[in-house]
């Protein structure tokens, strides 16, 4: 029992509880505007897309693979959607969010049979994908701004979960589009932890060849993995297109650092087979607060590149350290 | 005449791929358009090709090593940025000038390093190091500029990348020497041997007697210094240095080192077939400028060539393994 609680107290996801927890209090002590409700619903709002992307993304990297088209993928989903909506006279919330989901389907299926049909290296395909999905983007749509949506999907961005007015009077309302990135966490977590696919997920990871000798359908398993990846980044750029009131081609691109740093953090190993959903909720957390509120603690936004770099570079050498210390323990 | 076929058969069959696609485009394209042939496009392209192609040998290095190298636009940047402050701050005199390119080259070693220490001795995938790497880099480079670029260098330094020998731009025989210097090490030294056997199985080149973490660091530390190389004639060419320039040379070196045939997986590479597909993909780029063909399309066809020239590799390399 005691080694049962020593173990969850130094597992990954506490580790990240706590770098969070001392942050927070050293913010909060630092700048007193931080504690305070707005801070909460300022967050949320941050890590909304971010979510999206890191469950993605976590898929992927848990699967043995890592993909680096995402926000190319969700910016031709973005772009593409609201152009063709426009157009054609189309207002619909489904209509965009299947639309979404189908583009980034149709792509995530291209990044598939890259990987698990040809045996790409999972970088260099979903790099290549990348690379022709902006370009393509901007070739065909141009670098043009969409600022006026739909009418219905502009109306979704006002609704709200709940509302809190602070004494100063000024509002923050936490949007109704909260829920997405909830429903996939949920999702996801049900997958990888109660069905036998999403274990074969894991040993896909862990070790390719034995996962095919234990019976696992491999490819079939990779397949799934990237076209979720594709159809859940599509449905983020939707999401980020609502939230922004606005589709600008170019807004997501070079985010897929961010991504990888966070899920990263959150205890998932980059060499596959490892990582949990709540790891990565923490690890999206931590890395948007840090994003948001570097600058309560008085740190110039010029060196936020380098702190999260070197937040990144710290983090995964904690990790691999631990994984180093878990093999060589001795065996019983 | 035995010998003849057999040289063929041996001689890389990707750079001679690679070779007649280049002679077919410039044939082409000078027929069509006999602006190609041109002295100024002819110079812009030697101009143009040095700065991505010595990131490229940094790849291709990395690559043989069984890694990757995604850093390598950071340092360049990074490394420019150094040299731009230290000219400016001693006056831009010819003697800062060459300070200014010892510390850019120090400290586009010293990223390496860091790079290959924390590969080597922490396990932990390249790819992951070299993306924080490329974090950190930029990061600091974005630090010390704090966003706007660096601009006003000595004319002295602009001579460098745009100046002329022999009616060669001398960024071009940078990149000559270069290759033959990294010719050398690769066939001809301990190193360049243990770093293919390295690339090719790790537990192997260990339990062969060889030091993992000492090729790693050098393999790393010779493409940090290949970036800050880089880093220097992008500074020139542009006469001013910033944190974001070049940030789409990272595809472009990854395409050119596996269009060249280096094996992701490593311990597969040649340098004639990294300076083929550097050749090719010029032609490739300035038949697009000379065609008038949007920017944009230009980033699609190298995502697409990346693609369908891996596809044809592998179809090939399954073909072979079948007969």
């Amino acid at each position: 029992m005691n080694q049962k609680i020593r173990n969850f107290l130094t597992s990954n996801e506490m580790i990240v509880v706590y770098i969070i927890a001392g942050l927070a209090i050293l913010i909060g002590s630092v700048n007193h505007a931080f504690n305070s409700i707005s801070t909460v619903v300022n967050l949320a709002r941050t890590m909304l897309v971010t979510l999206i992307f890191a469950m993605c993304e976590m898929l992927v990297i848990v699967s043995g693979g890592i993909d680096v088209s995402f926000p190319a993928i969700a910016s031709l989903a973005m772009i593409a959607t609201g152009n063709i909506m426009l157009k054609n006279g189309l207002d619909n919330v489904p209509l965009a969010f299947l639309m979404g989901a189908v583009i980034g389907g149709v792509l995530g299926t291209l990044n598939a049979v890259l990987i698990a049909v040809v045996k790409m290296p999972p970088l260099i395909a979903t790099l290549g994908v990348s690379s022709m999905t902006s370009g393509a983007t901007l070739a065909i749509f141009g670098a043009k701004i969409l600022t006026v949506l739909p009418a219905k999907l502009d109306e979704l961005y006002k609704v709200s979960l709940f509302t809190y007015t602070n004494p100063e009077g000024i509002t923050y309302s936490l949007t109704v589009l909260f829920l997405i990135p909830i429903g996939i966490c949920l999702l996801m977590w049900f997958l990888l932890k109660y069905t036998m696919f999403g274990r074969g997920i894991y040993a896909t990871g862990g070790d390719i060849r034995a996962a095919r000798i234990a019976g696992f359908n491999v490819t079939a398993i990779q397949f799934f993995v990237y076209i979720m990846s594709g159809i859940l980044s599509g449905i983020a750029g939707i999401t980020y297109m609502i939230l922004m009131r606005a589709a600008d081609p170019s807004v997501l691109m070079g985010s897929e650092m961010m991504v990888i740093a966070a899920v990263v953090m959150g205890g998932t190993r980059i060499t596959g087979g490892h990582g949990t959903v709540l790891g990565t909720i923490l690890g999206v957390t931590l890395i948007s607060l840090i994003k948001n509120n570097l600058i309560m603690l008085g740190v110039p936004t010029h060196f936020q590149t380098f702190v999260i770099g070197l937040i990144m570079i710290v983090g995964t050498s904690i990790t691999s350290l631990k994984a180093k210390h878990i093999a060589n323990s001795a065996k019983i | 005449m035995q010998k003849i076929t057999n040289y063929f058969k041996k001689a890389d069959r990707i750079a001679l791929a690679l070779l007649i696609g280049s002679v077919l485009i410039f044939v082409l394209m000078g027929v069509t358009h006999p602006k190609f042939f041109g002295k100024s496009n002819l110079q812009s392209m030697l101009i143009q090709c040095p700065e991505y192609g010595i990131l490229a040998f940094g790849m291709m290095i990395a690559m043989i090593a069984g890694g990757i190298d995604l850093s390598l636009v950071g340092i360049a940047n990074l490394s420019g940025i150094v040299a731009a402050v230290l000219m400016l701050r001693m006056g831009g005199t010819n003697l800062s000038i060459g300070i200014g390119i010892v510390a850019a080259v120090l400290v586009g070693s010293l990223c390496g390093l860091f790079n290959g220490f924390i590969i080597g001795f922490l396990d932990i995938p390249a790819m992951l190091v070299t993306l924080c790497g490329l974090q950190l880099y930029s990061g600091l480079a974005l630090i010390i500029t704090k966003g706007p670029a660096i601009t006003g260098l000595p004319e002295t330094f602009s001579n460098i990348a745009n100046g002329k020998l022999l009616g060669v731009p001398i960024g071009a025989i940078v990149f000559v020497l270069i290759a033959i210097l990294l010719c050398y090490l690769l066939y001809y030294t301990v190193f360049g041997k243990s770093l293919y056997l390295m690339g090719t199985n790790k537990i192997a080149s260990r339990f062969s007697g060889i030091n993992n973490l000492r090729i790693t660091m050098l393999t790393y530390c010779l493409s940090g210094i290949f970036g800050s190389l880089a880093g220097i004639l992008m500074a020139s060419h542009y006469n001013s240095a910033k944190s974001d320039y070049g940030t789409s040379y990272t595809l472009l070196t990854l395409l050119i080192v596996v269009l060249g045939g280096v094996n992701p997986n490593g311990g597969r590479g040649k340098v004639m077939g990294v300076v083929m597909s550097i050749i090719l993909l010029q032609l490739v780029s300035s038949a697009f400028n000379i065609l008038r063909v949007n920017a944009f399309v230009k980033t699609f066809a190298w995502g697409l060539i990346l693609i369908l020239v891996t596809t044809a590799t592998y179809l090939t390399a399954q073909k072979e393994a079948r007969d």
